[in-house]
């Protein structure tokens, strides 16, 4: 099977989850550790960034709504971002872009939730 | 001897002997001395006969005896006993004897027939058993030396006629017994069998051998005595006599042989015994890998073999469950103790070498309960359970009170602890295959009812021309279509796709089957009834899961499609030759139960003209993957629509089946594969969406 990766990184309070190559079935569970983790250090201001990602099935779909309602509980989101247009067509179908919200890139995404620090 | 004859000799044996007997009996009492050459040779051949025959009629007895050698010998030294006791009675009535028979006649020669039958027996007898004996553990088939050993007993005992007289001693007599005697003693050391007798039946032997050394002895030193009984048998046969004597001889030869054999085997004997119980352990744990499936069984069977190969107290197996390790059996040590004494030994680093480890005088302490235990092990040995260079488990064996390990012991240990993770293994991968058979078997089952859940046929009617396809991934599938007869002029078409592939999807699947089954007999609206459909679901959907569908119904007598779209592939629409894409707002079922959903479902009507063609498919359609990763796409589904919305939607689907399955060129389905295509037949005014 096509290699799937991800990671972490930190941007000021919002954590940013890098994720590449295929997310599928196989792969999804590595996500859902990231997630885990993020829960576990009470980190709940997620941005995924979807630069890498070539390819997403629908138990990758799967793992962001498994998630996100334990964010938005505690003051977060999971917010999307760098999405390529074959991907977020697929978002679009599904009518995620109406319960979550996507942004072109990273940066807006981070500003996003500093904006709703100051509010 | 022609043929026939010897066969008839074979097969009758007992009745042959017994003639041949009744002519020697009939012959000695017409010619109780005689002497004529030719009647003299004519009784000595009567005489072979009757040993030959006695011999090959014993040979019946001796064979069924093989196994036992002993018995064999110890029937033979009886049977000397007795021939023993014969001559010394004979001695002590030398001089009473000779004057009555000498008168009597008749009585000396009955008494002389029932004298020499019983030498010939127990010649016939004996000699037999140690042909046995020799023949014993034999690998060879031919045996020259003791077929040229045989032929000279026969040449010496016709040679016995030749007169013998202290002026003209009988040469030829002389040198046949003397060449006998040397064959004899060649023949003497076939004495294989001894090796594979226990100790104790080495020790029986010794002192077997030796009485029957002493009888055969006396016996053979006797013959050549003076005595009534001897003169006795000359007379009625001087080559019986003499075979009599080669016989003792060889006895004795032979005897003297086995004795010291036994006597050299002996200090060998113990550690003999240990490898025969060791390779019959090997063979029953061999037996067992091939017979015994039952995973318990078998490490049970292991730990007791494994005390009997190495002689310890003690033995007991682990095997790998999960990262953990689990105590499977234990032989003679409780299972509490065992488990501690294992996790000790864990914690001192032992296990982590999976290397075979043996400790002379080991100690262990162990906590159980409130109760501080300490071993003290002789011998401690720790094997794993290595199965392509992968430890399986560990075999531990324990001495307690005896001496340490030998080297030899420990290295059976070893042996025994690969093939036990051998057979192990095996019980453990035929225990697994069962279990993936049982599940396949449950797997059909699904499938068989998931077909039929699928409409096995497509609805028929003048104004609409349907066809429909569905190919699972696995043996079931999240896909799911169907169509609902709702009046005589509306039909409802569904198409499906629940998140996620196989059993899990399958059983959505057919949940969603029984709602719409329901729902669609209530509720008119496609969007209406979408909307029922999420609330339903929310009650059984997990977080993860979500499903797409578009619901739609055709009105024959209007020709319009109404339909609503929850998340799912867009609707392609075919007319004069162009596709166009429909995409009409809406949410999978299961993102969100709240107003949200409701809210953003649209629905939308669809005036259809004569040859439209709608087509319903799932994301397996666009997304079918060749060995690259390229996908299938809505470019290639588009393409096929637009070659081929002219024909039949039969010929419509096989297009699009055969374009997949030329593009992915064998590259396994990585999802269910769904489409519903109809066209419209019947002639109407308007056209296009509203």
């Amino acid at each position: 099977m096509a290699d799937f990766n991800v990671s972490t990184r930190g941007v000021g309070s919002v954590k940013v989850i890098d994720v590449k190559g295929y997310l599928d079935a196989h792969t999804a569970p590595d996500l859902e550790r990231e997630f885990n983790k993020l829960i576990d250090e009470n980190d709940f201001k997620v941005v995924v960034n979807f630069d890498e990602l070539k390819y997403i099935s629908s138990a990758g779909l799967g793992v962001f709504m498994a998630y996100v309602e334990t964010m938005r509980e505690n003051s977060g989101d999971i917010k999307f971002s760098n999405m390529q247009d074959d991907v977020y067509n697929i978002f679009d179908l599904l009518g995620f872009p109406v319960l979550y919200e996507f942004f072109k890139d990273e940066s807006a995404a981070i500003q996003k939730f500093d904006e709703s620090k100051l509010d | 001897m022609n043929l026939p004859f010897a066969k008839l000799i074979v097969s009758k044996k007992l009745e042959s002997t017994i003639l041949v007997v009744l002519l020697v009996i009939v012959f000695k009492f017409i010619f109780p001395t005689t002497e004529s050459w030719a009647a003299k040779i004519f009784g000595e051949l009567l005489v072979f006969f009757a040993l030959l025959l006695s011999t090959i009629y014993a040979a019946k007895f001796t064979a069924l005896r093989k196994d036992n050698p002993i018995s064999l010998l110890i029937n033979s030294g009886i049977l000397n006993a007795v021939v023993f006791f014969l001559i010394a009675l004979s001695s002590t009535l030398f001089d009473v004897l000779p004057k009555l028979s000498s008168s009597i006649t008749l009585i000396y020669t009955i008494i002389s027939l029932l004298v020499s039958f019983t030498f010939m027996l127990s010649v016939g007898y004996i000699f037999s058993s140690l042909r046995e004996l020799y023949i014993l553990k034999q690998k060879k088939e031919t045996h020259k030396s003791y077929d040229s050993m045989v032929t000279f007993f026969i040449l010496s005992f016709f040679a016995a006629l030749i007169p013998d007289t202290e002026s003209n001693p009988n040469f030829v007599g002389l040198t046949l017994f003397v060449v006998s005697i040397l064959l004899i003693v060649v023949n003497s050391f076939r004495v294989s069998w001894i090796a594979f007798l226990s100790k104790k039946q080495k020790l029986s032997l010794l002192f077997i051998s030796t009485l029957l050394a002493v009888l055969f002895g006396l016996n053979f030193a006797l013959s050549f005595d003076e005595s009534f009984i001897n003169q006795m048998l000359v007379n009625f046969s001087p080559g019986l006599h003499i075979v009599f004597r080669i016989v003792m001889i060889y006895g004795t030869i032979y005897s003297s042989i086995i004795f010291f054999t036994a006597l050299f085997h002996l200090p060998t004997a113990e550690a003999f015994d240990k490898k025969v119980a060791e390779a019959s352990s090997l063979k029953s744990l061999s037996k067992l890998i091939t017979t015994v499936f039952d995973f318990k069984e078998l490490a049970d069977t292991i730990t007791g073999l494994t005390n009997e190969v190495s002689n310890s107290d003690s033995s007991w197996l682990v095997t790998k469950s999960g990262d953990e390790w689990e105590l499977s059996s234990v032989s003679n040590i409780g299972f509490v103790e065992a488990d501690e004494i294992t996790k000790v030994l864990h914690q001192e680093g032992i296990l982590k070498k999976e290397e075979y480890i043996t400790y002379n005088k080991k100690k262990v302490k162990v906590q159980i309960k409130n109760d501080i235990r300490k071993f003290e092990f002789q011998a401690l040995a720790v094997s794993p359970l290595k199965v392509h260079n992968n430890n399986k488990g560990f075999l531990f064996a324990v001495r307690r009170y005896n001496l340490p390990f030998e080297e030899d012991e420990k290295k059976s240990i070893q042996a025994f602890a690969d093939y036990a993770a051998v057979a192990l293994e095996n019980a453990k991968l035929i225990e697994e295959s069962i279990e993936k058979e049982r599940l396949k078997s449950e797997l059909n089952v699904a499938r068989d009812i998931q077909y039929k859940i699928i409409p096995s046929q497509t609805p028929s009617c003048k104004e609409l021309d349907i066809a429909a396809h569905f190919i699972p991934a696995f043996e079931v599938g999240g896909d799911y279509y169907d169509f609902f007869q709702l009046t005589e002029e509306k039909l409802g078409i569904v198409i499906a796709d629940v998140s996620g592939k196989g059993i899990g999807a399958a059983f959505i699947m057919a949940e969603i089957k029984g709602i719409f089954e329901s729902l669609t007999r209530m509720i008119e609206s496609p969007r209406d009834l979408l909307i029922k459909v999420n609330q339903i679901l929310s009650r059984t959907l997990d977080k993860k899961t979500f499903v797409t569908a578009i619901y739609g119904v055709v009105d024959k007598s209007k020709g319009v499609f109404k339909f609503a779209r929850a998340g799912h592939m867009p609707v392609y629409f075919c007319r004069n030759g162009g596709t166009k894409q429909l995409i009409p707002n809406g949410i999978g079922l299961g993102l969100n139960f709240q107003e949200t959903f409701d809210d953003t479902l649209e629905e939308v009507e669809l005036q259809l003209n004569e040859n439209d063609v709608v087509a319903l498919y799932t994301d397996g359609v666009t997304e079918a993957k060749n060995i690259h990763y390229d996908e299938f796409d809505f470019k290639r589904l588009e393409e096929t629509l637009k070659d081929c919305a002219q024909y039949s939607s039969e010929y419509l689907k096989n297009k699009i089946i055969n374009k997949i399955s030329t593009f992915v060129q064998g590259n396994s389905q990585y999802d269910d594969i769904t489409f519903v295509l109809f066209k419209w037949t019947s002639n109407n005014k308007s056209s296009g969406v509203n």
